[in-house]
Protein backbone atom coordinates (compact mmCIF):
# COMPACT_ATOMS: atom_id res chain seq x y z
CA UNK A 1 0.00 0.00 0.00
CA UNK A 2 0.84 3.37 -0.39
CA UNK A 3 0.16 5.12 3.09
CA UNK A 4 3.39 5.67 3.90
CA UNK A 5 4.96 7.71 0.54
CA UNK A 6 5.60 10.99 0.06
CA UNK A 7 3.66 10.90 -3.22
CA UNK A 8 0.85 9.08 -1.63
CA UNK A 9 -3.04 11.15 -2.10
CA UNK A 10 -5.30 10.42 0.55
CA UNK A 11 -8.58 11.30 -0.68
CA UNK A 12 -11.35 13.60 0.77
CA UNK A 13 -13.14 11.06 3.70
CA UNK A 14 -9.96 10.02 4.09
CA UNK A 15 -8.36 13.10 4.98
CA UNK A 16 -11.44 14.28 7.29
CA UNK A 17 -11.56 10.84 9.14
CA UNK A 18 -7.66 10.90 9.72
CA UNK A 19 -7.76 14.49 10.85
CA UNK A 20 -10.71 13.40 13.70
CA UNK A 21 -9.18 10.34 14.72
CA UNK A 22 -6.84 11.58 17.09
CA UNK A 23 -9.85 13.85 18.99
CA UNK A 24 -12.08 10.66 19.07
CA UNK A 25 -9.63 8.65 20.66
CA UNK A 26 -8.42 11.40 23.16
CA UNK A 27 -11.96 11.38 23.91
CA UNK A 28 -12.73 8.16 24.82
CA UNK A 29 -9.58 7.18 26.60
CA UNK A 30 -10.52 9.78 28.78
CA UNK A 31 -14.17 8.41 29.43
CA UNK A 32 -12.46 5.01 29.40
CA UNK A 33 -10.43 5.71 32.28
CA UNK A 34 -12.48 8.14 34.40
CA UNK A 35 -15.56 5.14 34.03
CA UNK A 36 -12.73 2.88 35.31
CA UNK A 37 -11.82 5.41 37.86
CA UNK A 38 -15.23 6.21 39.55
CA UNK A 39 -16.13 1.94 39.37
CA UNK A 40 -13.47 1.98 41.80
CA UNK A 41 -14.17 4.72 44.21
CA UNK A 42 -17.52 6.85 42.93
CA UNK A 43 -16.19 9.61 44.96
CA UNK A 44 -13.22 10.27 42.40
CA UNK A 45 -12.55 14.19 41.84
CA UNK A 46 -9.70 13.97 39.70
CA UNK A 47 -11.41 12.65 36.33
CA UNK A 48 -15.29 13.49 36.29
CA UNK A 49 -17.58 11.78 34.24
CA UNK A 50 -19.41 13.08 31.45
CA UNK A 51 -22.31 14.00 33.69
CA UNK A 52 -20.55 15.42 35.78
CA UNK A 53 -18.91 17.57 33.51
CA UNK A 54 -21.99 19.09 32.38
CA UNK A 55 -23.60 19.25 35.01
CA UNK A 56 -21.08 21.14 36.23
CA UNK A 57 -21.00 23.50 32.62
CA UNK A 58 -24.57 24.15 33.02
CA UNK A 59 -24.27 25.22 36.35
CA UNK A 60 -21.36 27.70 35.10
CA UNK A 61 -22.87 28.99 32.02
CA UNK A 62 -26.86 29.07 32.90
CA UNK A 63 -27.21 29.40 36.64
CA UNK A 64 -26.70 33.13 37.56
CA UNK A 65 -23.08 33.89 39.53
CA UNK A 66 -23.70 33.49 43.28
CA UNK A 67 -22.74 37.39 43.85
CA UNK A 68 -24.72 38.51 41.40
CA UNK A 69 -28.69 39.50 42.91
CA UNK A 70 -29.95 41.03 40.41
CA UNK A 71 -32.86 40.08 38.66
CA UNK A 72 -32.12 37.61 35.89
CA UNK A 73 -33.05 38.76 32.42
CA UNK A 74 -31.10 36.19 30.06
CA UNK A 75 -29.75 33.44 32.21
CA UNK A 76 -26.78 32.88 30.08
CA UNK A 77 -25.51 36.74 30.45
CA UNK A 78 -25.71 36.45 33.80
CA UNK A 79 -23.49 33.55 34.87
CA UNK A 80 -20.23 33.10 35.57
CA UNK A 81 -19.18 31.61 32.65
CA UNK A 82 -19.87 34.90 30.51
CA UNK A 83 -18.82 37.49 33.34
CA UNK A 84 -15.43 35.35 33.26
CA UNK A 85 -14.95 34.89 29.64
CA UNK A 86 -16.46 38.82 29.15
CA UNK A 87 -14.01 40.17 31.95
CA UNK A 88 -11.01 38.11 30.30
CA UNK A 89 -12.14 39.43 26.49
CA UNK A 90 -11.70 43.18 27.98
CA UNK A 91 -7.96 42.61 29.21
CA UNK A 92 -6.93 40.66 25.92
CA UNK A 93 -8.43 43.52 23.76
CA UNK A 94 -6.92 46.15 25.83
CA UNK A 95 -3.59 44.52 24.92
CA UNK A 96 -4.30 44.00 21.56
CA UNK A 97 -5.17 47.60 20.89
CA UNK A 98 -1.30 48.12 22.85
CA UNK A 99 0.27 46.17 19.86
CA UNK A 100 -0.73 48.51 17.22
CA UNK A 101 1.36 51.30 18.97
CA UNK A 102 4.48 48.77 18.59
CA UNK A 103 3.98 47.46 15.48
CA UNK A 104 4.31 51.27 14.35
CA UNK A 105 7.39 51.82 16.64
CA UNK A 106 8.62 48.54 14.68
CA UNK A 107 8.24 50.06 11.20
CA UNK A 108 9.47 53.57 11.94
CA UNK A 109 12.50 51.94 13.38
CA UNK A 110 13.72 49.76 10.55
CA UNK A 111 12.74 53.05 8.04
CA UNK A 112 14.29 55.51 10.05
CA UNK A 113 17.96 55.21 10.85
CA UNK A 114 17.59 57.83 13.94
CA UNK A 115 15.13 56.42 15.39
CA UNK A 116 16.55 52.76 15.16
CA UNK A 117 19.88 53.89 16.25
CA UNK A 118 17.69 55.57 19.34
CA UNK A 119 15.76 52.54 20.03
CA UNK A 120 16.88 49.32 18.87
CA UNK A 121 19.60 48.86 21.25
CA UNK A 122 16.96 49.40 24.26
CA UNK A 123 14.35 46.77 22.72
CA UNK A 124 16.57 44.21 22.39
CA UNK A 125 17.62 44.51 26.01
CA UNK A 126 14.11 44.57 26.57
CA UNK A 127 12.95 41.88 25.07
CA UNK A 128 15.41 39.44 27.35
CA UNK A 129 13.66 40.19 30.44
CA UNK A 130 11.49 37.50 31.51
CA UNK A 131 8.52 38.98 31.78
CA UNK A 132 7.05 36.71 34.34
CA UNK A 133 9.99 37.63 36.30
CA UNK A 134 8.37 41.12 36.64
CA UNK A 135 5.07 40.13 37.65
CA UNK A 136 5.70 41.10 41.62
CA UNK A 137 7.39 44.43 40.40
CA UNK A 138 4.07 45.34 38.20
CA UNK A 139 1.84 44.60 41.03
CA UNK A 140 3.60 46.60 43.61
CA UNK A 141 4.36 48.96 41.18
CA UNK A 142 0.42 49.38 39.57
CA UNK A 143 -1.42 48.17 42.32
CA UNK A 144 -3.51 44.69 41.46
CA UNK A 145 -6.20 45.66 39.16
CA UNK A 146 -6.35 46.40 35.33
CA UNK A 147 -3.21 47.84 34.47
CA UNK A 148 -0.87 45.70 35.98
CA UNK A 149 -2.34 43.04 34.05
CA UNK A 150 -2.36 44.80 30.81
CA UNK A 151 1.03 46.25 31.18
CA UNK A 152 2.45 42.80 31.61
CA UNK A 153 1.44 41.86 28.26
CA UNK A 154 2.61 44.92 26.97
CA UNK A 155 6.09 43.91 27.93
CA UNK A 156 5.94 40.58 27.88
CA UNK A 157 4.79 40.27 23.95
CA UNK A 158 5.11 43.83 22.29
CA UNK A 159 9.22 43.85 22.33
CA UNK A 160 8.54 40.53 20.14
CA UNK A 161 6.42 42.55 18.26
CA UNK A 162 8.38 45.80 17.63
CA UNK A 163 11.59 43.34 16.57
CA UNK A 164 9.04 40.81 14.27
CA UNK A 165 8.09 44.43 12.39
CA UNK A 166 11.43 45.92 12.78
CA UNK A 167 12.96 43.00 10.62
CA UNK A 168 9.92 42.63 8.15
CA UNK A 169 10.45 46.40 7.19
CA UNK A 170 14.10 45.62 6.71
CA UNK A 171 13.52 42.92 4.78
CA UNK A 172 11.31 44.95 1.84
CA UNK A 173 13.93 45.14 -0.96
CA UNK A 174 15.51 48.95 -1.27
CA UNK A 175 14.51 48.88 -4.76
CA UNK A 176 10.90 49.15 -3.42
CA UNK A 177 11.34 52.30 -1.10
CA UNK A 178 14.08 53.77 -4.01
CA UNK A 179 11.41 53.10 -6.81
CA UNK A 180 8.80 54.75 -4.58
CA UNK A 181 11.21 57.73 -3.80
CA UNK A 182 11.43 58.40 -7.83
CA UNK A 183 7.66 58.37 -8.36
CA UNK A 184 7.68 61.53 -5.83
CA UNK A 185 6.54 59.69 -2.70
CA UNK A 186 7.74 61.25 0.81
CA UNK A 187 8.86 59.77 3.35
CA UNK A 188 5.62 59.15 5.14
CA UNK A 189 3.94 57.71 1.91
CA UNK A 190 7.12 55.44 1.40
CA UNK A 191 6.24 54.23 5.27
CA UNK A 192 2.89 54.07 5.22
CA UNK A 193 1.33 53.48 1.67
CA UNK A 194 4.46 51.25 0.53
CA UNK A 195 6.48 49.27 3.38
CA UNK A 196 3.58 48.86 5.86
CA UNK A 197 0.88 47.94 2.96
CA UNK A 198 3.51 45.50 2.10
CA UNK A 199 4.20 43.91 5.55
CA UNK A 200 0.73 43.89 7.08
CA UNK A 201 -0.44 40.73 6.77
CA UNK A 202 2.62 39.29 7.70
CA UNK A 203 2.69 41.36 11.08
CA UNK A 204 -0.69 40.21 11.15
CA UNK A 205 0.67 36.52 11.04
CA UNK A 206 3.40 37.33 13.53
CA UNK A 207 0.55 38.71 15.71
CA UNK A 208 -1.57 35.56 15.53
CA UNK A 209 1.25 33.76 16.09
CA UNK A 210 1.73 36.00 19.19
CA UNK A 211 -1.99 35.35 20.43
CA UNK A 212 -0.62 32.28 22.79
CA UNK A 213 1.74 34.40 24.44
CA UNK A 214 -0.59 37.26 24.92
CA UNK A 215 -2.76 34.49 26.53
CA UNK A 216 -0.07 33.31 28.37
CA UNK A 217 0.71 36.30 30.69
CA UNK A 218 -3.15 37.25 30.66
CA UNK A 219 -3.43 33.87 32.29
CA UNK A 220 -0.52 34.21 35.08
CA UNK A 221 -1.86 37.63 35.78
CA UNK A 222 -5.16 36.66 36.14
CA UNK A 223 -4.23 33.85 38.11
CA UNK A 224 -2.25 35.59 40.41
CA UNK A 225 -4.37 38.63 41.11
CA UNK A 226 -7.74 39.18 40.46
CA UNK A 227 -11.23 38.62 40.93
CA UNK A 228 -12.57 37.64 37.74
CA UNK A 229 -11.53 36.40 34.41
CA UNK A 230 -11.18 32.59 33.02
CA UNK A 231 -7.92 32.35 34.53
CA UNK A 232 -8.85 33.36 37.69
CA UNK A 233 -11.82 30.77 37.67
CA UNK A 234 -9.49 27.80 36.81
CA UNK A 235 -7.13 29.11 39.81
CA UNK A 236 -10.08 29.36 42.26
CA UNK A 237 -11.90 25.92 41.71
CA UNK A 238 -8.31 24.17 41.79
CA UNK A 239 -8.61 24.93 45.43
CA UNK A 240 -11.42 22.64 45.51
CA UNK A 241 -10.16 20.42 42.83
CA UNK A 242 -13.21 21.31 40.46
CA UNK A 243 -12.36 19.37 38.01
CA UNK A 244 -16.00 19.02 36.36
CA UNK A 245 -15.89 22.73 35.51
CA UNK A 246 -11.93 23.26 35.03
CA UNK A 247 -11.91 20.98 32.30
CA UNK A 248 -14.70 22.38 29.95
CA UNK A 249 -13.21 26.05 30.96
CA UNK A 250 -9.78 24.84 29.16
CA UNK A 251 -11.41 23.84 26.15
CA UNK A 252 -13.70 26.84 26.18
CA UNK A 253 -10.75 28.69 26.41
CA UNK A 254 -9.11 26.68 23.69
CA UNK A 255 -12.07 27.08 21.31
CA UNK A 256 -11.98 31.14 21.90
CA UNK A 257 -8.76 31.61 21.13
CA UNK A 258 -8.99 29.15 18.02
CA UNK A 259 -11.94 31.19 16.76
CA UNK A 260 -9.80 34.54 17.37
CA UNK A 261 -6.81 33.33 15.22
CA UNK A 262 -8.89 32.08 12.46
CA UNK A 263 -11.03 34.93 12.49
CA UNK A 264 -7.42 37.02 12.07
CA UNK A 265 -6.58 34.99 9.37
CA UNK A 266 -10.11 35.08 7.34
CA UNK A 267 -9.12 39.19 7.84
CA UNK A 268 -6.23 38.35 6.65
CA UNK A 269 -7.39 36.83 3.77
CA UNK A 270 -9.67 39.84 3.00
CA UNK A 271 -7.83 42.43 3.52
CA UNK A 272 -4.80 41.07 2.04
CA UNK A 273 -5.73 39.22 -1.32
CA UNK A 274 -2.68 39.69 -2.94
CA UNK A 275 -0.67 37.99 -0.24
CA UNK A 276 0.50 34.70 -0.69
CA UNK A 277 2.15 32.37 1.91
CA UNK A 278 5.44 31.11 1.17
CA UNK B 1 25.73 72.50 -19.63
CA UNK B 2 25.24 68.52 -19.80
CA UNK B 3 22.21 66.90 -17.72
CA UNK B 4 24.34 64.23 -16.13
CA UNK B 5 27.75 65.34 -15.08
CA UNK B 6 30.03 62.47 -13.55
CA UNK B 7 33.27 63.48 -12.30
CA UNK B 8 35.82 61.38 -10.71
CA UNK B 9 33.28 58.69 -8.71
CA UNK B 10 34.85 56.12 -7.45
CA UNK B 11 33.19 53.48 -4.84
CA UNK B 12 34.12 50.69 -2.61
CA UNK B 13 32.44 48.37 -0.69
CA UNK B 14 34.75 45.29 0.46
CA UNK B 15 36.83 46.16 -2.59
CA UNK B 16 36.87 48.60 -5.33
CA UNK B 17 33.78 48.60 -7.63
CA UNK B 18 33.88 51.95 -9.30
CA UNK B 19 37.08 53.98 -9.36
CA UNK B 20 37.91 57.65 -11.77
CA UNK B 21 34.45 57.28 -13.51
CA UNK B 22 34.35 60.31 -15.66
CA UNK B 23 30.61 60.53 -17.71
CA UNK B 24 28.42 63.56 -19.14
CA UNK B 25 25.68 62.74 -20.60
CA UNK B 26 23.78 65.97 -22.48
CA UNK B 27 20.07 65.92 -22.52
CA UNK B 28 17.90 63.32 -25.12
CA UNK B 29 20.59 61.22 -25.02
CA UNK B 30 19.72 57.24 -25.08
CA UNK B 31 22.95 56.25 -23.25
CA UNK B 32 23.40 52.57 -23.00
CA UNK B 33 25.77 50.85 -20.00
CA UNK B 34 27.65 47.28 -20.83
CA UNK B 35 29.69 45.67 -18.89
CA UNK B 36 29.85 41.90 -16.86
CA UNK B 37 28.18 40.99 -13.91
CA UNK B 38 29.22 42.65 -11.27
CA UNK B 39 31.39 45.57 -12.87
CA UNK B 40 29.13 47.85 -10.91
CA UNK B 41 26.63 48.88 -13.67
CA UNK B 42 24.00 49.07 -11.22
CA UNK B 43 25.95 50.64 -8.43
CA UNK B 44 26.18 53.53 -11.23
CA UNK B 45 22.89 53.65 -11.46
CA UNK B 46 21.82 53.97 -7.66
CA UNK B 47 25.07 56.69 -7.21
CA UNK B 48 23.14 59.10 -10.29
CA UNK B 49 19.56 58.23 -8.43
CA UNK B 50 21.54 59.36 -5.12
CA UNK B 51 20.34 56.20 -3.38
CA UNK B 52 23.84 55.41 -2.82
CA UNK B 53 27.17 57.81 -2.06
CA UNK B 54 30.36 57.77 -3.71
CA UNK B 55 33.67 57.76 -1.63
CA UNK B 56 35.19 60.31 -3.62
CA UNK B 57 33.71 62.41 -6.67
CA UNK B 58 30.59 64.43 -7.39
CA UNK B 59 27.78 63.64 -9.81
CA UNK B 60 25.25 65.98 -10.67
CA UNK B 61 22.15 66.07 -12.50
CA UNK B 62 21.08 69.13 -13.54
CA UNK B 63 23.87 70.95 -11.84
CA UNK B 64 22.93 69.88 -8.44
CA UNK B 65 23.93 67.12 -6.09
CA UNK B 66 21.34 65.15 -5.20
CA UNK B 67 21.41 63.20 -1.76
CA UNK B 68 18.04 60.97 -2.09
CA UNK B 69 16.15 59.43 -5.28
CA UNK B 70 13.47 61.80 -6.23
CA UNK B 71 11.02 62.31 -8.61
CA UNK B 72 13.20 63.99 -11.41
CA UNK B 73 15.08 60.33 -12.38
CA UNK B 74 12.51 57.65 -13.17
CA UNK B 75 13.90 54.12 -12.20
CA UNK B 76 12.90 50.84 -13.70
CA UNK B 77 15.20 48.18 -11.01
CA UNK B 78 16.43 44.87 -12.18
CA UNK B 79 13.99 43.05 -9.66
CA UNK B 80 11.46 43.76 -7.10
CA UNK B 81 10.29 46.86 -9.41
CA UNK B 82 6.50 47.07 -8.61
CA UNK B 83 4.88 46.87 -5.33
CA UNK B 84 2.95 43.60 -4.38
CA UNK B 85 0.11 44.68 -2.73
CA UNK B 86 -0.81 46.87 -5.51
CA UNK B 87 -3.18 46.14 -8.89
CA UNK B 88 -1.27 46.94 -12.27
CA UNK B 89 -4.18 50.10 -12.17
CA UNK B 90 -2.89 51.19 -8.68
CA UNK B 91 0.71 50.71 -9.43
CA UNK B 92 0.71 52.52 -12.69
CA UNK B 93 -1.42 55.58 -10.59
CA UNK B 94 0.51 55.61 -7.91
CA UNK B 95 3.49 58.09 -8.57
CA UNK B 96 1.03 60.59 -9.52
CA UNK B 97 -1.20 60.34 -6.63
CA UNK B 98 1.17 60.06 -4.15
CA UNK B 99 2.62 63.14 -5.72
CA UNK B 100 -0.22 65.42 -5.50
CA UNK B 101 -1.83 64.04 -2.76
CA UNK B 102 -0.40 63.54 1.14
CA UNK B 103 -2.21 61.01 2.64
CA UNK B 104 -4.74 63.07 4.21
CA UNK B 105 -5.44 64.64 0.80
CA UNK B 106 -6.73 61.33 -0.23
CA UNK B 107 -9.76 61.67 2.18
CA UNK B 108 -11.33 64.74 -0.36
CA UNK B 109 -13.46 64.55 -3.16
CA UNK B 110 -10.61 66.40 -5.44
CA UNK B 111 -8.89 63.27 -4.60
CA UNK B 112 -11.52 60.82 -6.54
CA UNK B 113 -12.37 63.45 -9.00
CA UNK B 114 -8.66 63.35 -10.47
CA UNK B 115 -8.22 59.47 -9.42
CA UNK B 116 -10.62 59.31 -12.48
CA UNK B 117 -8.86 60.94 -14.59
CA UNK B 118 -5.48 58.94 -13.58
CA UNK B 119 -7.05 55.72 -14.64
CA UNK B 120 -7.86 56.91 -17.72
CA UNK B 121 -4.64 58.19 -18.43
CA UNK B 122 -3.35 54.73 -17.11
CA UNK B 123 -5.54 52.75 -18.98
CA UNK B 124 -4.19 54.86 -21.85
CA UNK B 125 -0.80 53.24 -21.25
CA UNK B 126 -2.17 50.26 -20.78
CA UNK B 127 -2.77 50.23 -24.24
CA UNK B 128 0.58 51.34 -25.45
CA UNK B 129 2.80 48.77 -23.72
CA UNK B 130 0.40 46.18 -25.02
CA UNK B 131 -1.44 45.20 -22.21
CA UNK B 132 -5.43 44.51 -22.22
CA UNK B 133 -7.90 46.39 -19.45
CA UNK B 134 -9.12 43.44 -17.89
CA UNK B 135 -5.42 43.11 -16.90
CA UNK B 136 -5.36 46.33 -14.71
CA UNK B 137 -7.26 44.56 -11.75
CA UNK B 138 -4.70 41.81 -11.31
CA UNK B 139 -1.92 41.72 -8.80
CA UNK B 140 2.10 41.60 -10.11
CA UNK B 141 2.84 38.14 -9.14
CA UNK B 142 -0.43 37.21 -11.77
CA UNK B 143 1.35 38.75 -14.73
CA UNK B 144 4.69 37.71 -16.62
CA UNK B 145 7.62 38.17 -16.57
CA UNK B 146 7.50 40.49 -19.59
CA UNK B 147 4.23 42.23 -18.64
CA UNK B 148 5.69 43.49 -14.67
CA UNK B 149 8.22 44.78 -17.16
CA UNK B 150 5.78 46.81 -19.41
CA UNK B 151 4.18 47.90 -15.96
CA UNK B 152 7.21 48.97 -13.93
CA UNK B 153 8.21 50.92 -17.62
CA UNK B 154 4.74 53.09 -17.66
CA UNK B 155 4.24 52.98 -13.69
CA UNK B 156 7.98 55.24 -14.30
CA UNK B 157 6.81 57.16 -17.57
CA UNK B 158 3.43 58.19 -15.97
CA UNK B 159 4.89 60.90 -13.78
CA UNK B 160 7.26 62.27 -16.81
CA UNK B 161 10.78 62.09 -15.45
CA UNK B 162 13.56 64.07 -16.19
CA UNK B 163 15.92 60.85 -16.74
CA UNK B 164 15.25 57.06 -16.82
CA UNK B 165 17.18 54.97 -15.83
CA UNK B 166 16.52 51.71 -16.37
CA UNK B 167 18.64 48.07 -15.40
CA UNK B 168 18.90 45.44 -17.10
CA UNK B 169 14.91 46.17 -17.74
CA UNK B 170 14.54 43.54 -20.11
CA UNK B 171 17.04 40.59 -19.16
CA UNK B 172 14.49 37.74 -18.06
CA UNK B 173 11.95 38.25 -21.75
CA UNK B 174 12.04 36.28 -24.52
CA UNK B 175 13.47 37.47 -28.14
CA UNK B 176 10.35 38.10 -29.33
CA UNK B 177 8.91 40.11 -26.10
CA UNK B 178 12.44 41.42 -25.83
CA UNK B 179 11.73 42.57 -29.39
CA UNK B 180 8.98 44.73 -29.13
CA UNK B 181 9.80 45.91 -25.51
CA UNK B 182 12.52 47.38 -26.94
CA UNK B 183 10.91 48.92 -30.02
CA UNK B 184 8.44 50.01 -27.09
CA UNK B 185 11.46 51.94 -25.24
CA UNK B 186 12.88 53.53 -28.53
CA UNK B 187 9.48 55.29 -29.53
CA UNK B 188 8.59 56.40 -26.11
CA UNK B 189 12.10 57.93 -25.97
CA UNK B 190 11.70 59.27 -29.49
CA UNK B 191 7.89 61.08 -28.49
CA UNK B 192 8.91 61.85 -25.29
CA UNK B 193 12.64 63.18 -25.21
CA UNK B 194 13.41 61.99 -21.68
CA UNK B 195 16.77 60.60 -21.53
CA UNK B 196 17.38 57.21 -20.85
CA UNK B 197 20.59 55.27 -19.00
CA UNK B 198 19.81 51.75 -19.58
CA UNK B 199 22.05 48.94 -18.59
CA UNK B 200 22.48 45.67 -20.28
CA UNK B 201 24.07 42.85 -20.74
CA UNK B 202 23.15 42.36 -24.23
CA UNK B 203 25.81 44.08 -26.93
CA UNK B 204 23.27 43.93 -29.80
CA UNK B 205 20.70 45.48 -27.69
CA UNK B 206 22.86 48.64 -26.45
CA UNK B 207 23.35 49.28 -30.20
CA UNK B 208 20.22 48.67 -31.13
CA UNK B 209 18.96 50.98 -28.75
CA UNK B 210 21.23 53.52 -27.86
CA UNK B 211 22.75 57.12 -29.31
CA UNK B 212 25.70 55.87 -27.59
CA UNK B 213 27.67 53.38 -25.62
CA UNK B 214 29.55 53.04 -22.29
CA UNK B 215 31.48 50.06 -21.78
CA UNK B 216 32.35 49.64 -17.72
CA UNK B 217 35.28 47.33 -17.29
CA UNK B 218 38.37 46.13 -14.69
CA UNK B 219 41.76 46.86 -15.97
CA UNK B 220 43.24 43.70 -13.30
CA UNK B 221 41.07 41.85 -10.90
CA UNK B 222 40.66 43.84 -7.48
CA UNK B 223 40.73 47.33 -9.72
CA UNK B 224 37.52 49.18 -9.49
CA UNK B 225 35.68 49.34 -13.28
CA UNK B 226 36.56 52.41 -15.36
CA UNK B 227 34.62 53.43 -18.53
CA UNK B 228 36.80 51.35 -21.13
CA UNK B 229 34.84 52.46 -24.15
CA UNK B 230 32.72 55.37 -24.62
CA UNK B 231 31.24 55.08 -28.06
CA UNK B 232 28.98 56.87 -29.94
CA UNK B 233 26.50 54.79 -31.94
CA UNK B 234 26.18 56.12 -35.63
CA UNK B 235 22.53 56.78 -36.59
CA UNK B 236 21.14 54.72 -38.97
CA UNK B 237 23.19 52.02 -37.74
CA UNK B 238 23.53 50.22 -41.03
CA UNK B 239 23.80 45.94 -40.80
CA UNK B 240 26.77 45.64 -41.78
CA UNK B 241 28.28 47.68 -39.19
CA UNK B 242 26.93 45.90 -36.22
CA UNK B 243 29.34 42.35 -35.71
CA UNK B 244 32.47 44.77 -36.23
CA UNK B 245 30.97 47.27 -33.28
CA UNK B 246 29.83 44.30 -31.44
CA UNK B 247 33.54 42.54 -31.74
CA UNK B 248 34.94 46.00 -30.81
CA UNK B 249 32.59 46.59 -27.58
CA UNK B 250 32.99 42.66 -26.29
CA UNK B 251 36.80 42.57 -26.87
CA UNK B 252 36.37 45.82 -24.45
CA UNK B 253 34.88 44.00 -22.20
CA UNK B 254 36.48 41.44 -21.65
CA UNK B 255 40.10 42.91 -20.63
CA UNK B 256 39.87 41.90 -17.12
N1 LIG C 1 25.49 46.73 -0.71
C1 LIG C 1 26.62 46.13 -1.12
N2 LIG C 1 27.54 45.72 -0.23
C2 LIG C 1 28.69 45.12 -0.62
N3 LIG C 1 29.00 44.90 -1.89
C3 LIG C 1 28.13 45.28 -2.84
C4 LIG C 1 26.89 45.91 -2.50
N4 LIG C 1 26.23 46.17 -3.64
C5 LIG C 1 27.01 45.73 -4.63
N5 LIG C 1 28.15 45.19 -4.17
C6 LIG C 1 29.25 44.65 -4.97
O1 LIG C 1 29.57 45.61 -5.93
C7 LIG C 1 29.85 45.01 -7.16
C8 LIG C 1 28.99 45.66 -8.25
O2 LIG C 1 27.64 45.38 -8.02
P1 LIG C 1 26.53 45.81 -9.05
O3 LIG C 1 25.24 45.32 -8.54
O4 LIG C 1 26.65 47.25 -9.33
O5 LIG C 1 26.97 44.98 -10.33
P2 LIG C 1 26.27 44.90 -11.75
O6 LIG C 1 27.26 45.38 -12.74
O7 LIG C 1 24.95 45.58 -11.72
O8 LIG C 1 26.09 43.34 -11.91
P3 LIG C 1 24.89 42.55 -12.62
O9 LIG C 1 25.12 42.70 -14.07
O10 LIG C 1 25.08 41.15 -12.17
O11 LIG C 1 23.62 43.16 -12.15
C9 LIG C 1 29.59 43.54 -7.01
O12 LIG C 1 30.84 42.89 -6.93
C10 LIG C 1 28.85 43.42 -5.71
O13 LIG C 1 29.27 42.26 -5.05
MG1 LIG D 1 22.97 44.96 -11.76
Amino acid sequence: MSFALIHAKPGRTWSTLLSWTLFAAGIAAYFYVSQARHRANPEDRVMPTVTQMVRGMYAAAMQPAEDDEQQVSGKFFSSMLWKDTKATSRRFFYSMILLFPAVLLGLHMGLFPYAGAFFLRFVLFFDKIVALSLLPILFIAFGIDELAKVMLIVIGVTPTIILDTFNLTRGVPAEQTVKAFTLGAGDFDVAYRVVLKQIAPRVLNSIRLNLKAVMLFLFAGEMIASTDGLAYRIALLRRHMGMDVIIPYVLWVALLLFLVDYGMRLLNRMLHPWFRES
Amino acid sequence: MPLIQIHDVSVRYTSPVLSGIDIEIEEGEFVCVLGQTGCGKSTLLRLILGSEKPASGRILVDGIEHHQPDRTRGYVPQKYSLFPDKTVLDNITFGPEVSEFNLFGRCTPRFYRRRRELRAQAFDYLRRIGLRAEDARKYPDQLSGGMQQRVAIAQALITRPQILLMDEAFSALDPGTRRDMQQLIRDLWQATGTTILFVTHNTREALRLGTRVIVLARESAGQGSRVMLDLPVPEPCHEHEIPRLIDRLETVQAVA
